[in-house]
């Protein structure tokens, strides 16, 4: 073989090598080439950017390339958002999608939507609870639920922001009791902490926050946990019975958070994110790492996000409508 | 006993001690840029906590927040650059110092006595945590409407120029704080339809454009200063003890003052040191010496600021309540690293508990020499052409503000930030009553409407509880106090032009 | 640049009246006493209270005439007795110019071409040389990268010239 053939060969080979990298299994295989970037649309420290953290640095491990997590904050959560969903389809930007996703576009703030991305895994749930001031009369969720129906209005109830999570959750709550939203006005707080520490204080009655938000005041015998809005306990709170079993409503809801990549990214690159997010949903670190927090671990493939999300979203618009919050049919 | 040398031998492990002096590093050298602030440089911190060892992680959350916020008073005595919210309060007594020639001593004044308010800080936390977490449970939103009203009070006692003027900067910087949805009715205001106003606008790029980008507009248009003379400085420390015992009272009531606004969640170091900076003016013999260079509000805001640091620890402990950002941080690497929050901290893990206090403790006691070595170090820019600094701070605003939130949206409204500020020292409007107002425009309405919501509409809880009644007094006696001397003055002097 | 106080006074009345009256058009929200409009309108009656005071001129025997410092030992005078700089109000522009040139074209032309631009015409409007802006634009830029983007792992576009480290 000649010099000259040789090198007609192997560019020849180059060639097909280029061809074949578009097609599906070599695609996957040398997928990542380069560093990949995770965006989390909230502020660095809070409960979001742990998560991405300790999920961005076990991928890094995983696919042997940097992962680099980028906070994209402002517009409570949008402009993050729709970084994520702007980005490449090219599986180097990702991002960590919350609960906010299925909310936002019902206040009208913005036009995207859970199917405006490419779902790849859904990584953790926490339901919240109804906790109230440990010098409440209220014994249990029964009592409470019957002075809510005696004296409507009487009661307040804090733990995010007007229209946030845990609002709507106290909204869906009082829906599935057949209760308007107005039996129990919503006090809104920066977050559950200040709702909790107003609860101590005697503020206000009610704080429905995730149970490991209130852990630390539960902990300290201020407040009490009488029901979480989930379908099975929570085994890190195993006396805290569940809606279903307190006063036999079923309704459950969450903030939860996923992972997702932009709309139309390749489904072999889809799938091998899946696969080794579900390899880190399954792992020690992160399981350790999420019951170190308080946090509960979920899981979802990308078809069983996507499904998720849809009927989150759909209880979303019903609970948002209800509380006079939703500015789009 | 055993748990307290047990405390020591863990927070003498090389890599904690190691993890001390690197975080200190770190802390001093974030907080002197201009655009970074002490939260950002805790923040930054989290990913490398993952690898550390528990107390080594909180140790460097600890010690860099700590040399963070008082680093951020070196740009703001030097350049008049403030480097955090807190340190805005007294930026201009400061730079006047420096411009007097006694930089050392301002940056000392600000180093010493920021050591001393952390070190009582700290001792408030270990005396009296329980005492000071039950005091902080007893304030509800009636009560922190009142303070937050208070601390926008404080904007026109500091400001040297006219009162109307400061005033109406200040609610300039409240109608600042009105954009975007974080109100508490969750509309959003004043966006415009534009997605980057949602969030509204943060008090960084606004400090960083209304301060560092203003101070290099201004400089465009004047011609360079004279270079300081270069003097033979003695010792930071001497001239400090000096001060210790002529100013005992502003330090103490500097030191009660943080300790106090620390601990309520919320409130936190930068309204701390605006406070501190009032009350000196307000109670000293000299109110006139203020702002050209009279060390005696840098004392009282200096210790403020520090001693609120610690102290606002206590319901972040007790209770896992963050007293402001840098400790919302802090509470989520305890929970990382298995030191849950609670009261089963100071008992169950009782060492883990003496070792916190005692990274305090070093925390603050390596404050001194290191920040001397910076101090010293910092200094050399004066000496440098001032087109050879400027052009550097413009790059550190826009990279800065960007880094806050990765937005180049950021960098815009530091630019807007810049022209607003520099049109305002102008005209005699006080830059840093609008960035009290920023601060505290949130806080304020959160909880006036909160607390009508909790009420049903009523406004006697807001004079019928003991705390809010009192607060509501002072407030009040504050607003109407420098009206009643303005129209007795009016009146003598009418009379005495009569006659 | 100085406003006249009886043009800037009206200039925050009509602002403040602007704010009050954007403020009373946000809708209400059920369950709230006191709806998202207040805040807004007690800013801008404020507002509008303070323009109409300082447009007639309250309060300013409090005001003090702006000075400079001007010689060594930091004695100041009063601002218009120094020597005016040539070009001053373009000058003065100069800086938010810069911020907005970087926030517009940094993700185009990355981070040390945009940096290097906005270091070199600083120090060149600052009465730097051209020496000194040539010195700046090569150290300054790669020495801000190497603190945000490695230490502080600030996502800096690379864009034309992507660093090596």
């Amino acid at each position: 073989m000649t010099e000259l053939s040789r090198r007609h060969l192997m560019a020849g080979a180059a060639g097909l090598g280029l061809a074949s990298q578009l097609s599906a299994p070599a695609l996957a295989q040398a997928f990542p080439a380069r560093p990949i970037t995770l965006v989390v649309p909230w502020g660095a420290g809070g409960g979001t950017d742990a998560t991405a953290r300790i999920v961005g640095s076990l991928m890094e491990r995983e696919f042997g390339q940097p992962v680099n997590v980028v906070n994209r904050t402002g517009g409570s959560g949008v402009v993050g958002h729709s970084a994520i969903a702007t980005g490449a389809a090219d599986g180097y930007t990702i991002g960590m999608v919350t609960v906010e996703i299925t909310m936002m576009h019902w206040q009208g703030l913005t036009q995207l939507k859970h199917d405006s991305y490419t779902p790849l895994a859904l990584m953790n749930e926490d339901p919240p609870g109804v906790q109230v001031s440990a010098s409440s009369p209220y014994a249990d969720l029964k009592a409470l639920a019957d002075a809510i129906r005696a004296n409507p209005g009487k009661l307040k109830a804090s733990g995010t922001g007007q229209g946030g999570i845990w609002h709507l959750a106290l909204v869906g709550w009082l829906g599935a009791m057949g209760l308007p939203p107005t039996a129990v006005p919503w006090v809104p707080s920066n977050g559950a902490a200040p709702a909790m520490q107003d609860l101590a204080a005697g503020g206000i009655d009610i704080v429905t926050c995730s149970v490991p938000e209130a852990k630390a005041m539960l902990d300290a015998g201020r407040a009490r946990s009488l029901a979480i809005m989930a379908s099975a306990r929570n085994p890190q709170f195993p006396n805290v019975p569940t809606l279903k079993e307190a006063i036999g409503v079923d309704y459950t809801v969450g903030a939860w958070r996923g992972i997702a990549a932009p709309k139309g990214l390749p489904a072999p690159i889809a799938e091998r994110f899946t696969t080794v997010l579900k390899k880190i949903n399954e792992s020690k670190e992160f399981t350790d790492f999420m019951a170190a927090r308080g946090f509960g671990v979920k899981w979802a493939d990308g078809a069983g996000f996507a499904k998720f999300m849809a009927e989150g979203d759909a209880a979303m618009g019903v609970a948002m409508r209800a509380a006079g919050l939703a500015r789009q049919a | 006993m055993s748990t307290f040398i047990e405390a020591w031998q863990m927070v003498l492990a090389p890599d904690v001690l190691l993890a001390i002096l690197l975080s200190a590093i770190y802390g001093l050298v974030v907080g002197s840029l201009p655009g970074l602030s002490a939260t950002m440089a805790t923040a930054l911190l989290v990913p490398v906590t993952f690898y550390l060892s528990p107390i080594a992680a909180i140790a460097t959350i600890i010690t860099a927040s700590a040399m963070a916020i008082f680093s951020g008073d070196i740009p703001g005595c030097l350049l008049r650059i403030p480097g955090t919210p807190a340190s805005a309060a007294y930026t201009d007594e400061a730079y006047a110092m420096t411009r007097k020639g006694q930089p050392e001593l301002a940056l000392g004044i600000c180093l010493w006595f920021s050591a001393l308010g952390g070190v009582f800080g700290t001792l408030s936390l270990i005396i009296m945590a329980p005492l000071l977490a039950e005091f902080a449970l007893s304030f509800s939103t009636f009560e922190y409407f009142w303070l937050a009203f208070l601390g926008l009070m404080c904007a026109t006692v500091v400001a040297r120029s006219s009162p109307v003027k400061a005033i109406a900067a200040m609610l300039l910087g409240l109608l600042i704080a009105c954009v975007g949805i974080e109100n508490p009715a969750g509309t959003p205001r004043f966006t415009f339809g534009m997605t980057d106003l949602l969030g509204g606008i943060e008090v960084i790029p606004a400090l960083v454009g209304c301060f560092a980008v203003a101070e290099v507009m201004r400089a465009m248009s004047v011609p360079e200063p004279p270079q300081l003379a270069r003097r033979k400085f003695g010792s930071i420390l001497a001239g400090q003890w000096k001060l210790t015992k002529e100013y005992p009272k502003q330090q103490a009531r500097g030191n009660v003052v943080g300790i106090i606004i620390g601990v309520l969640p919320g409130a936190g170091a930068d309204m701390a040191a605006w406070v501190s900076y009032a009350m000196a003016k307000r109670f000293s013999k000299t109110p006139e010496k203020f702002g050209t260079g009279h060390p005696e509000g840098l004392i009282e805001a200096g210790a403020s600021n520090n001693a609120s640091l610690a102290s606002g620890w206590v319901p972040s402990l007790l209770f896992g309540i963050p007293g402001d950002t840098i400790t919302a941080i802090a509470i989520g690497v305890l929970y990382m690293k298995g030191l849950n929050p609670g009261p089963t901290l100071f008992t169950e893990k009782a060492s883990s508990m003496y070792a916190l206090y005692i990274i305090f403790m070093l925390g603050n006691i390596i404050m001194i020499p290191l920040g001397i070595i910076m101090i010293r170090l910092a200094t050399f820019i004066l000496r440098a052409k001032r087109y050879m600094i400027m052009p550097v701070i413009v790059l550190l605003c826009a990279v800065g503000s960007f880094a806050t939130g990765n937005n180049l949206f950021l960098v815009i409204s530091v630019a807007a930030f810049g022209c607003i500020g520099y049109l305002m020292e102008k005209n005699g409007f006080p830059v840093a009553a609008l960035v009290l107002g920023i601060v505290m425009g949130n806080m304020v309405e959160t909880h006036f409407i909160t607390s009508l919501i909790k009420s049903d509409g009523s406004l006697l809880p807001f004079f019928a509880r003991p705390v809010s009644a009192t607060l509501a007094a002072i407030t009040i006696g504050l607003m109407v106090w420098p009206l009643a001397v303005w129209l007795y003055k009016k009146r003598t002097q009418a009379t005495a032009a009569a006659a | 640049m100085h406003i006249p106080n009886r043009a800037t006074g009206i200039g925050l009345a009509v602002l403040g009246a602007a704010v009050a009256y954007g403020g009373s058009l946000l809708p209400p929200v059920p369950g709230q006493q006191v709806g998202p409009n207040v805040f807004p309108m007690v800013i801008g009656i404020g507002l509008v209270l303070c323009g109409i005071a300082i447009a007639i001129g309250i309060g300013k025997s409090f005001e003090e005439p702006e000075e400079v410092v001007a010689s060594e030992d930091g004695a100041h005078v009063p601002a218009d007795a120094v020597a005016p700089v040539p070009h001053a109000a373009l000058k003065t522009i100069v800086p938010p110019l810069l911020l907005l040139f970087y926030a517009f074209t940094v993700d185009h032309l990355g981070f040390i071409p945009t940096a290097a631009v906005m270091v070199a015409t600083t120090c060149f409007a600052l009465g730097g040389t051209w020496r000194s802006a040539l010195i700046l634009a090569l150290c300054a830029p790669p020495a801000v990268h190497l603190v945000f983007a490695k230490l502080l792992r600030v996502p800096l576009p690379p864009g034309l010239l992507p660093i090596p480290w």
